[in-house]
């Protein structure tokens, strides 16, 4: 009920109850004629004898006692047995609002209280029906998945929509919804519906359907059964968008595949021969050694370290670097590194201060990283000497390799990118190389949880560059 | 250490070499049998399974690239016949997509173009395993550890942990030998070849990372118990569905795994 005066509900008759106002009125109904009877008497009897005979007055006052009470217990049953139903729509009301849809009345008779009880009745099952309706949409609804595909979600879609308005028959026509007749509703046969599969900006097609002759549908029904077709448009738009984006996916993956099958077979074919000549050339040199041989040796091996390295630089931009971190001590790697470079000519110092400590890294990445920053510092170095250092971050569990040459370093300009792709230096006057060793081994570095930094520039010496990896420190004996 | 005389006693090991490159295929061979090794040779796949019809080597090495069958595809081929130890040659690094492929079939993966010694090396590794055997299937040693060795993972309450290819070789050495010692020394063998320089702190490291993948509790190991001085023993968890007397592990069936001939020393307690 509302509080405010101006919206108050029209209000009939006295605050008083049901009951007490038919009692008095059947009270009054009865008692006044007999009283009036009785005056009446009074009024005769005095006028005849001129007394009034007590025996009369008696009889009068006593049957008018008697009338009283017999009308007060009349009036209170009655009032009790027509109250009884309205009591009960009053409760039935009270649950349907409740949110109790399966509570019906049941009165016998053809009067007011029962067409009210049947309007009641048939109002709650309204509800119930509309309710069911909108319960099995919803579920329909939260069914489907973009996943599914468009075919079944419209076998699905249908399938729910006679399901949930118990239709005799339905079916989804994508297109344009004027390419379905509208069929004309015959009373007595089955009835026809229909809803359009709307979008804001698009009608995707229409729901139609028959529902059996004696089914009511109301203007609450049809806008249910819009809404359904409403949200039926928003699960086809949403399986059409997902089936495109799938097969861009597909595309997308298949063209990965083909580029990966690519370059194994690029990188098959250049290391294959090169696998040969490298072997026969040691086995030659093992035979008679010559050391035009070991020239073939490292160049065949710097050969096919460059094709890894453009294989890696390929994989860093399809993000596909997984490196299978193990347990390494740094300086013989780096020694054997320097070996494989096979660059005697020029003095390689170096110095491990951090004795036990063992790096976490992938070994064949990491040997690329050394190998690359190492080629660097021959190449950029002009036959100066090369120092490696090795040194712990106890604290943050780190090992850090400085590589530094003895050349003229990088120059101001091109400090900021010498780790670019394609970038060989300004001052570079050794156009060799393929311009993406650093960036490829900064990248291999932090795949690896580690980083490559070029140290400050200082005054009278080469370019200096740092790995720093993920380190384990010395392992306590455990056994 | 394979030099020629070494084998003697017990016969040379014996080798299958699949290459279609014929160059690389003589060479090699060469090299391995002055190396003392009994070497066969097939031009392909198909050359390859006719060879093995005739007998089983201890040893396939594999190229990767081959027209018709590749490698990968004859790898699983064998590995369904029965658990002969397999090294696949290719030009492909762990970054490839494949790799993971080829851990699955392949106990070492040499990338090409292979410095001899180092293959050498790599042989050698994969040989000393040759009497340790652990069926390919999942190993549950406790209700929070199953171990997958030949796919190289480990289910760690439930959570797939994917495990290192040398963790997985001295996880694999322990099994074989489940519930006994294995000495640093003999873990140190199995997990590194001869020239990756390896001492017994990279068995501790190894083995103290592992603890903390593998383990519930690392500092209180419940599975991989340090024997002091000694080494290391792999120890199954008491699960509730194996009996505590048994002392064995019970296996499960992963899809896929095969009843190899040559895994019939599978632990007690498997069978029932």
């Amino acid at each position: 009920m509302t509080e405010r005066q101006g919206q108050d509900p029209q209000r009939i008759g006295p605050g008083y109850s049901f009951r007490a106002r038919l009692t008095a009125g059947v009270v009054a109904g009865s008692v006044i004629p007999l009283a009036g009877f009785g005056l009446v008497l009074v009024g005769a009897e005095i006028a005849r004898r001129g007394s009034l005979d007590t025996t009369v007055g008696g009889l009068l006052v006593f049957f008018l006692a008697a009338a009283i009470i017999l009308a007060v217990l009349f009036a209170y049953f009655l009032a009790g047995n027509l109250t009884r139903p309205l009591r009960a729509i009053a409760q039935a009301v009270e649950r349907v609002s409740g949110g109790d849809l399966s509570v019906r009345v049941e009165v016998a008779g053809e009067d007011e209280l029962a067409q009210l009880v049947e309007s009641h009745n048939r109002l709650a099952s309204d509800l119930a029906r509309r309710n069911a309706e909108l319960g099995r949409i919803l579920v329909a609804i939260g069914e489907t998945s973009p996943r599914d595909g468009l075919e079944r979600l419209i076998t699905h879609a249908t399938a729910s929509a006679r399901t949930a308005f118990s239709m005799i028959d339905a079916s989804i026509h994508l297109g344009d919804p004027g390419n379905v007749v509208i069929e004309e509703v015959v009373p007595g046969e089955s009835r026809p519906i229909r809803a359009v599969l709307a979008l804001p900006d698009e009608r995707l097609g229409v729901l139609v359907g028959h529902l059996p002759a004696t089914r009511r549908w109301d203007a609450a029904d049809q806008d249910l059964l819009e809404l359904y077709a409403s949200e039926v448009a928003v699960a086809i738009r949403n399986a059409e968008l997902f089936e495109q984006v799938q097969e861009q996916t597909r595309q997308l993956v298949a063209l990965d595949a083909a580029k990966d099958d690519f370059l194994r077979g690029i990188s098959h074919n250049l290391q294959t021969p090169l696998t040969s000549i490298r072997a026969y050339a040691e086995q030659l040199d093992g035979e008679r050694p010559d050391g035009r041989l070991s020239i073939i040796t490292e160049q065949s091996e710097r050969l096919s370290r460059m094709v890894r390295q453009l294989l890696a630089a390929s994989r860093l931009e399809a993000g596909t670097l997984r490196p299978r971190l193990e347990v390494l001590a740094m300086a013989p790697r780096v020694r054997k590194a320097w070996e494989a470079l096979g660059s005697t000519g020029v003095p390689f110092d170096l110095q491990d201060e951090a004795t036990g400590w063992l790096a976490v890294a992938d070994p064949d990445q990491l040997d690329q990283v050394l190998w690359a920053i190492l080629d660097n510092a021959v190449k950029y170095g002009r036959g100066a000497p090369i120092t490696a250092r090795i040194r712990s971050d106890t604290v943050g569990g780190r090992l850090m390799l400085t590589i530094a040459d003895g050349g003229p370093g990088v120059v101001d300009a091109d400090r900021a990118s010498v780790f670019e792709r394609f970038e060989r230096g300004t001052a570079d006057d050794h156009p060799e190389g393929t311009g993406i060793g650093l960036y490829v081994s900064r990248e291999l570095c932090r795949a690896m949880a580690g980083s490559l930094d070029l140290e400050p520039s200082v005054e009278a010496s080469g370019a200096a560059f740092t790995i720093a990896l993920p380190a384990e420190p010395p392992a306590a004996s455990e056994s | 250490m394979l030099s020629g005389g070494r084998w003697t006693e017990v016969g040379a090991p014996r080798i299958l070499l699949v290459d279609d490159d014929p160059n690389l295929l003589v060479l090699l061979a060469d090299q391995l049998r002055a190396d003392g090794f009994d070497v066969q040779t097939a031009r392909d796949g198909d050359e390859a399974l006719r060879r093995l019809r005739s007998g089983w080597p201890d040893l396939l090495i594999v190229d990767m690239m081959m027209p018709r069958m590749d490698g990968l595809t004859l790898a699983r081929e064998v590995k369904a016949l029965a658990d002969l130890p397999i090294i696949v040659l290719s030009a492909i690094d762990t970054a490839d997509s494949k790799a993971d492929l080829l851990d699955e079939v392949a106990e070492d993966y040499v990338t090409k173009p292979y410095h001899y010694p180092e293959l050498r090396a790599r042989i050698g590794r994969v040989l000393r395993r040759l009497g340790d055997k652990v069926p390919r299937r999942a190993l549950v040693l406790g209700p929070d550890l199953v171990l997958e060795l030949h796919r190289r993972t480990a289910t760690v309450r439930g959570q797939p942990v994917q495990l290192t290819p040398t963790e997985s070789r001295l996880l694999y050495a322990l099994a074989a030998n489940l519930g006994q010692t294995v000495t640093t020394e003999t873990l140190l063998d199995r997990g590194w070849a001869d020239t990756e320089n390896a001492d017994p702190s990279y068995v501790w490291v190894t083995m103290r990372r592992l603890r903390q993948k593998i383990e519930p509790d690392p500092n209180r190991p419940a599975h991989l118990v340090t024997i002091r001085g000694v080494g290391y023993r792999l120890v199954a968890g008491t699960a509730p569905e194996v009996p505590a007397s048994s002392g064995g592990p019970a296996t499960t069936d992963s899809p896929g795994s095969t009843e190899s001939p040559g895994s019939t020393e599978s632990p007690e307690g498997e069978g029932s």
